[in-house]
């Protein structure tokens, strides 16, 4: 089966922009240090079932995209406030107009975080070597093991790909962030061990993320929990 | 009309006079006897009573004894209280209309079905008093007294005003006290606790943990005799002279006892934690640098404040360490409110940014925060839920001893904007000519409390008031000329949506309108304050069930017009306004958007503003919060903030966890509370008002990623 290439609202040429389905000018949340503003790329190639953001996943094209320009002039206001320009989806990195989104950001003096699930080592390579990114978190969903890794993105993954980005992250020299959101029936201890193990602390920072039950992508996962606070508070001390 | 004013100088003067003479135990005894028994059964004393407490002649009040008399003797009743009698006068009265002697004559009190549902039920008016014995004595005896002032303090206007949701005349049930109180620690340092009607006294503290004794009584004794808040200014700085000798340890131990003292105080008046709030500075306030410190046994230390910077921020730390940490449970301290003073002095100061972060992670963690943002040579004392003293000159100059600072307001009156704009019909200049009314008003009821009180500090330390008119530095501890009179507003924001068809954050041109109202209202203060000597401030009114009360006023008596403006929903009944000039709480607003547009009303607001960022789960990054408090205190005029998160508290395992659930995430117990900000202050959830539900479940959270 073929890997979703739709990028819905995209005309899928270089020239043009990602198409942009929400923004958020404040977070206080999603850049370690940092106020920043996040933009919204509509489109996805992966299927996780505990998803918050599905809408933008499985029906882009019913989202009403915002207008670049105005997303500039709105960030232009708030320039004395925000430190950074979080770029989240969604995947950005299918749309082919990203780096031209960058760059314009870039040319405006906004410091740009990407959020991305690492399937497009291709596109991070680049953006990483024309200096478009300060920040990235990656999403590693779980152990680099085929089956676990599909029923984490609900469809087919090329894991080599996935092996790429982390490798370029590692490399890159510039901040960045591996983390999982771990639920009970996807993640056992072994594999959030396991996991942590991959990584080299010194230069990666390493964040697990709680299963929150709250408008999943998959109904039947807003039926199960997350795991109790005193047990993820212990898991997460296994990563740090 | 013929009426005579309540206030009418000679029969209140000797009314009170009476009280003070009488022993008033007597006037609590029953009268109580039966048809059989007549025996105890005396017809003087209706007279009696009559003659002593109207205008009526001897002549028509022997009638109406007479009257009563045979109307008991012929009929049916077979128990006849005291309370009956003066009902069945009260009847008569009517009968002859004497309309008039028959409100002096009036019984304040309860219905016996009213009494049994206060005992059982829980009074949700103030989400601050709890359900217990105390707390039922508190609301009995509020309720008389607020019948008591609007029948006897008030002018029929204004308690008409009131009632028919006009305007709102805060704690009528506390109308012998003023309304709330800020001071300093100086004043129990110099004297000692040397308190009136007081079964012992002390002299000044020699160590830290007796100066916290004195000041946990001292503020509970303020607490019974004012209605609201108690603060305190600077109260790291004018502890430090006492924390020389001891060691880190020893100083985080003195800022967890004061914590926990004030936040478990819930013993005091009708269960009622105090009110409390700690204004903390990093720096040493300019106006206190050169002040010569009070030490250990009240005795100069022979240094000044400004000396004792590095003793005062170990102090500033170890308490935001211990709020930090949360109560045995995990849970937020709900009191003291610590409220951080940020100032250019703050920035020039060594470890601000350390100390910034320390109280931003608390701020995250536990929402205890409050920062209030002091901008040029502004200096200010801040209490309640957002109500601040603006220092004035001769503030400063009573700073060079600081015990003399003590600030009161004395009263709280709140107009209700919503409906002066359903009157207005979209007409700005009769809008304009109703608020001026309004105020005009809510002036003269200030006129009228300031009487009233004015009348029991006459009485001096013999009368009601003796803590207040206690004199231990040549002035009484209240200082009445200096007082200030707030007037509060709730509902900008739907008095727009009336008038203009849009909300406060819909467009800059309702922002202007609401920025034209707020300026009108500032104006017309400043100028009766000049006519009449009295300094009135506009205060935005923490209005935690004035809201609630005027949008279920409005719908029952303007209801066409307030269906379409009100919050909440109205099915559930848990209707509100929106508070003073706070947008919509609902509106999907960035917090920076928020804090700017809301702060363009705070220069003209001059007793306290503030603007809430509500939280939900997220737990944000310190650093991202304190770089957005820089930025508030450099690009905006912002008065203060606060963020406030959401934690679900399980009554069964006893564990805090965040965001609010209805199961407990530990131990799947859905005896679960809730635990958030409600207006200035965190209360459990489940003592909140229906109003005050029905805004919870609309406020933004800043989680909604598509819409902003």
């Amino acid at each position: 089966m073929q890997q979703s290439q739709a990028v819905s609202g995209s005309c899928g040429s270089a020239a043009c922009l990602p198409p942009i389905k929400g923004f958020l000018e404040t977070s206080f949340i999603d850049w370690p240090g940092k106020l920043c503003a996040i933009l919204f790329v509509g489109g996805c190639n992966f299927r996780c079932p505990f998803c918050h953001n599905h809408p933008l996943v499985l029906a882009p094209e019913g989202m009403e995209t915002i207008a670049f320009e105005e997303i500039m002039s709105r960030l232009a206001a708030r320039k004395n406030w925000l430190a950074g320009v979080c770029i989240s989806g969604g995947e950005p990195t299918l749309s082919p107009g990203l780096p031209a989104m960058i760059t314009r950001l870039k040319a405006e003096g906004w410091a740009i975080k990407l959020d991305t699930n690492g399937s497009r080592p291709a596109v991070l390579a680049q953006l990483l070597a024309d200096n478009l990114l300060d920040m990235v978190a990656m999403d590693v969903k779980t152990v680099l093991v085929q089956e676990k890794y599909e029923r984490c993105t609900g469809g087919p993954v090329d894991l080599g790909e996935i092996q790429k980005s982390i490798d370029l992250l590692r490399q890159s020299g510039i901040p960045h962030e591996f983390r999982m959101t771990i639920t009970p029936s996807l993640h056992t201890e072994e594999d959030i061990v396991a996991w942590g193990k991959q990584f080299d602390r010194s230069c990666s920072r390493l964040t697990l993320q709680n299963f929150n039950p709250r408008t999943t992508l998959d109904a039947l996962f807003e039926k199960k929990q997350g795991f109790a606070p005193e047990i993820f508070s212990r898991l997460s001390a296994l990563v740090a | 009309m013929g009426v005579v004013m309540p206030l009418n100088a000679e029969t209140a003067q000797a009314r009170t006079q009476r009280v003070v003479n009488e022993d008033s135990t007597d006037i609590a005894l029953f009268v109580r006897s039966s048809q059989d028994d007549m025996t105890g059964w005396n017809r003087q004393r209706i007279v009696d009573a009559l003659l002593r407490e109207t205008f009526i002649d001897r002549g028509t009040a022997e009638k109406i004894s007479r009257d009563i008399e045979v109307t008991i003797q012929a009929g049916k009743v077979k128990t006849i209280t005291g309370p009956l009698i003066r009902e069945m006068v009260n009847a008569k009265l009517l009968e002859m209309g004497l309309e008039e002697a028959r409100r002096m004559h009036t019984r304040l009190g309860v219905p016996l079905y009213d009494v049994d549902q206060l005992l059982v039920q829980h009074n949700k008016e103030n989400a601050n008093v709890p359900h217990g014995p105390e707390a039922t004595n508190l609301t009995l005896a509020e309720g008389i007294k607020k019948e008591y002032a609007l029948l006897h303090v008030f002018s029929p206007d204004v308690a008409d005003a009131h009632l028919s949701g006009d305007l709102h005349l805060h704690d009528l049930g506390f109308i012998d006290r003023p309304y709330c109180s800020g001071q300093s620690l100086e004043y129990i340092k110099k004297f000692g606790l040397n308190l009136p009607h007081a079964l012992s006294m002390a002299k000044p503290a020699k160590h830290a943990e007796v100066l916290l004794a004195h000041m946990v009584k001292f503020a509970a004794s303020l607490q019974s005799h004012f209605a609201g808040a108690i603060g305190w200014d600077a109260i790291n700085l004018f502890y430090a002279p006492y924390l020389e000798e001891l060691s880190d340890d020893g100083v985080k131990q003195l800022a967890q006892m004061m914590i926990y003292e004030f936040s478990q105080q819930a013993v005091a008046r009708g269960g009622q934690a105090i009110f409390s709030d700690v204004n903390i500075y990093w720096e040493v306030p300019k106006h206190f640098v050169d002040v010569p410190a009070i030490g250990p046994g009240g005795v100069y230390t022979g240094k000044t404040y400004g000396e004792y910077e590095k003793q005062a921020q170990r102090f500033a730390w170890a308490l935001f360490e211990v709020y930090k940490e949360g109560d045995a449970a995990g849970r937020p301290f709900f009191f003291p409110k610590p409220l951080v003073h940020i100032t250019e002095k703050f920035f020039k100061t060594d470890g601000h940014m350390d100390f910034l972060h320390h109280i931003c992670e608390v701020a995250s963690v536990k929402g205890n925060t409050y920062f209030v943002f002091d901008r040029g040579d502004t200096a200010k004392i801040s209490e309640c839920c957002r109500l601040s003293f603006k220092l004035e000159a001769s503030d400063i100059e009573d700073a060079k001893q600081p015990w003399k600072m003590r600030y009161s307001a004395l009263q709280n009156v709140t107009i209700n904007l919503p409906r002066l704009a359903f009157k207005a019909q979209g007409d700005d200049t009769k809008l304009f000519a109703l608020l001026t009314e309004k105020i005009q008003l809510a002036a003269k009821a200030h006129g009228q409390k300031k009487k009233f009180i004015e009348r029991l500090m006459s009485l001096g330390k013999g009368g009601p008031l003796s803590l207040l008119a206690m004199d231990l530095d040549g002035e009484p501890y209240l200082k009445l000329h200096r007082c200030s009179y707030l007037i509060g507003m709730v509902g900008l924001n739907e008095l727009i949506r009336v008038h203009l068809g849009q909300e406060l954050h819909d467009s800059d041109e309702s922002i202007k309108f609401g920025l034209k109202v707020i300026a009108h209202m500032n104006i017309v203060c400043n100028k009766l304050a000049e006519s009449m000597d009295m300094k009135f401030v506009l205060e935005q009114t923490p209005a935690e069930s004035t809201s609630f009360r005027f949008a279920k006023l409005d719908l029952a008596h303007f209801t066409t017009d307030a269906e379409k403006v009100v919050q909440g929903n109205r099915e559930k009944g848990e209707v509100y306004y929106s508070n003073s000039t706070l947008f919509n709480v609902g509106a999907t607003m960035s917090p920076i958007a928020r804090v700017e547009k809301e702060g363009l009303f705070h220069p003209l607001i001059e007793a306290g503003s503030i603007t809430h960022i509500w939280l939900g789960e997220a737990q944000p990054d310190k650093e991202a919060l304190a770089s957005f408090v820089i930025n508030v205190f450099k690009y905006t005029q912002n008065d203060q903030i606060a963020f406030s998160p959401e934690f679900t508290a399980c009554l069964a395992c006893g564990k805090t966890s965040r965001g609010l659930s209805e199961v407990c995430p530990y131990c799947e117990s859905k005896d679960v509370d809730g635990i958030t900000r409600i207006t200035g202050y965190f209360t459990k959830i489940s003592s909140w008002n229906k109003g005050k539900l029905g805004e919870l479940h609309d406020r933004y959270r800043n989680v909604d990623r598509f819409n902003q």
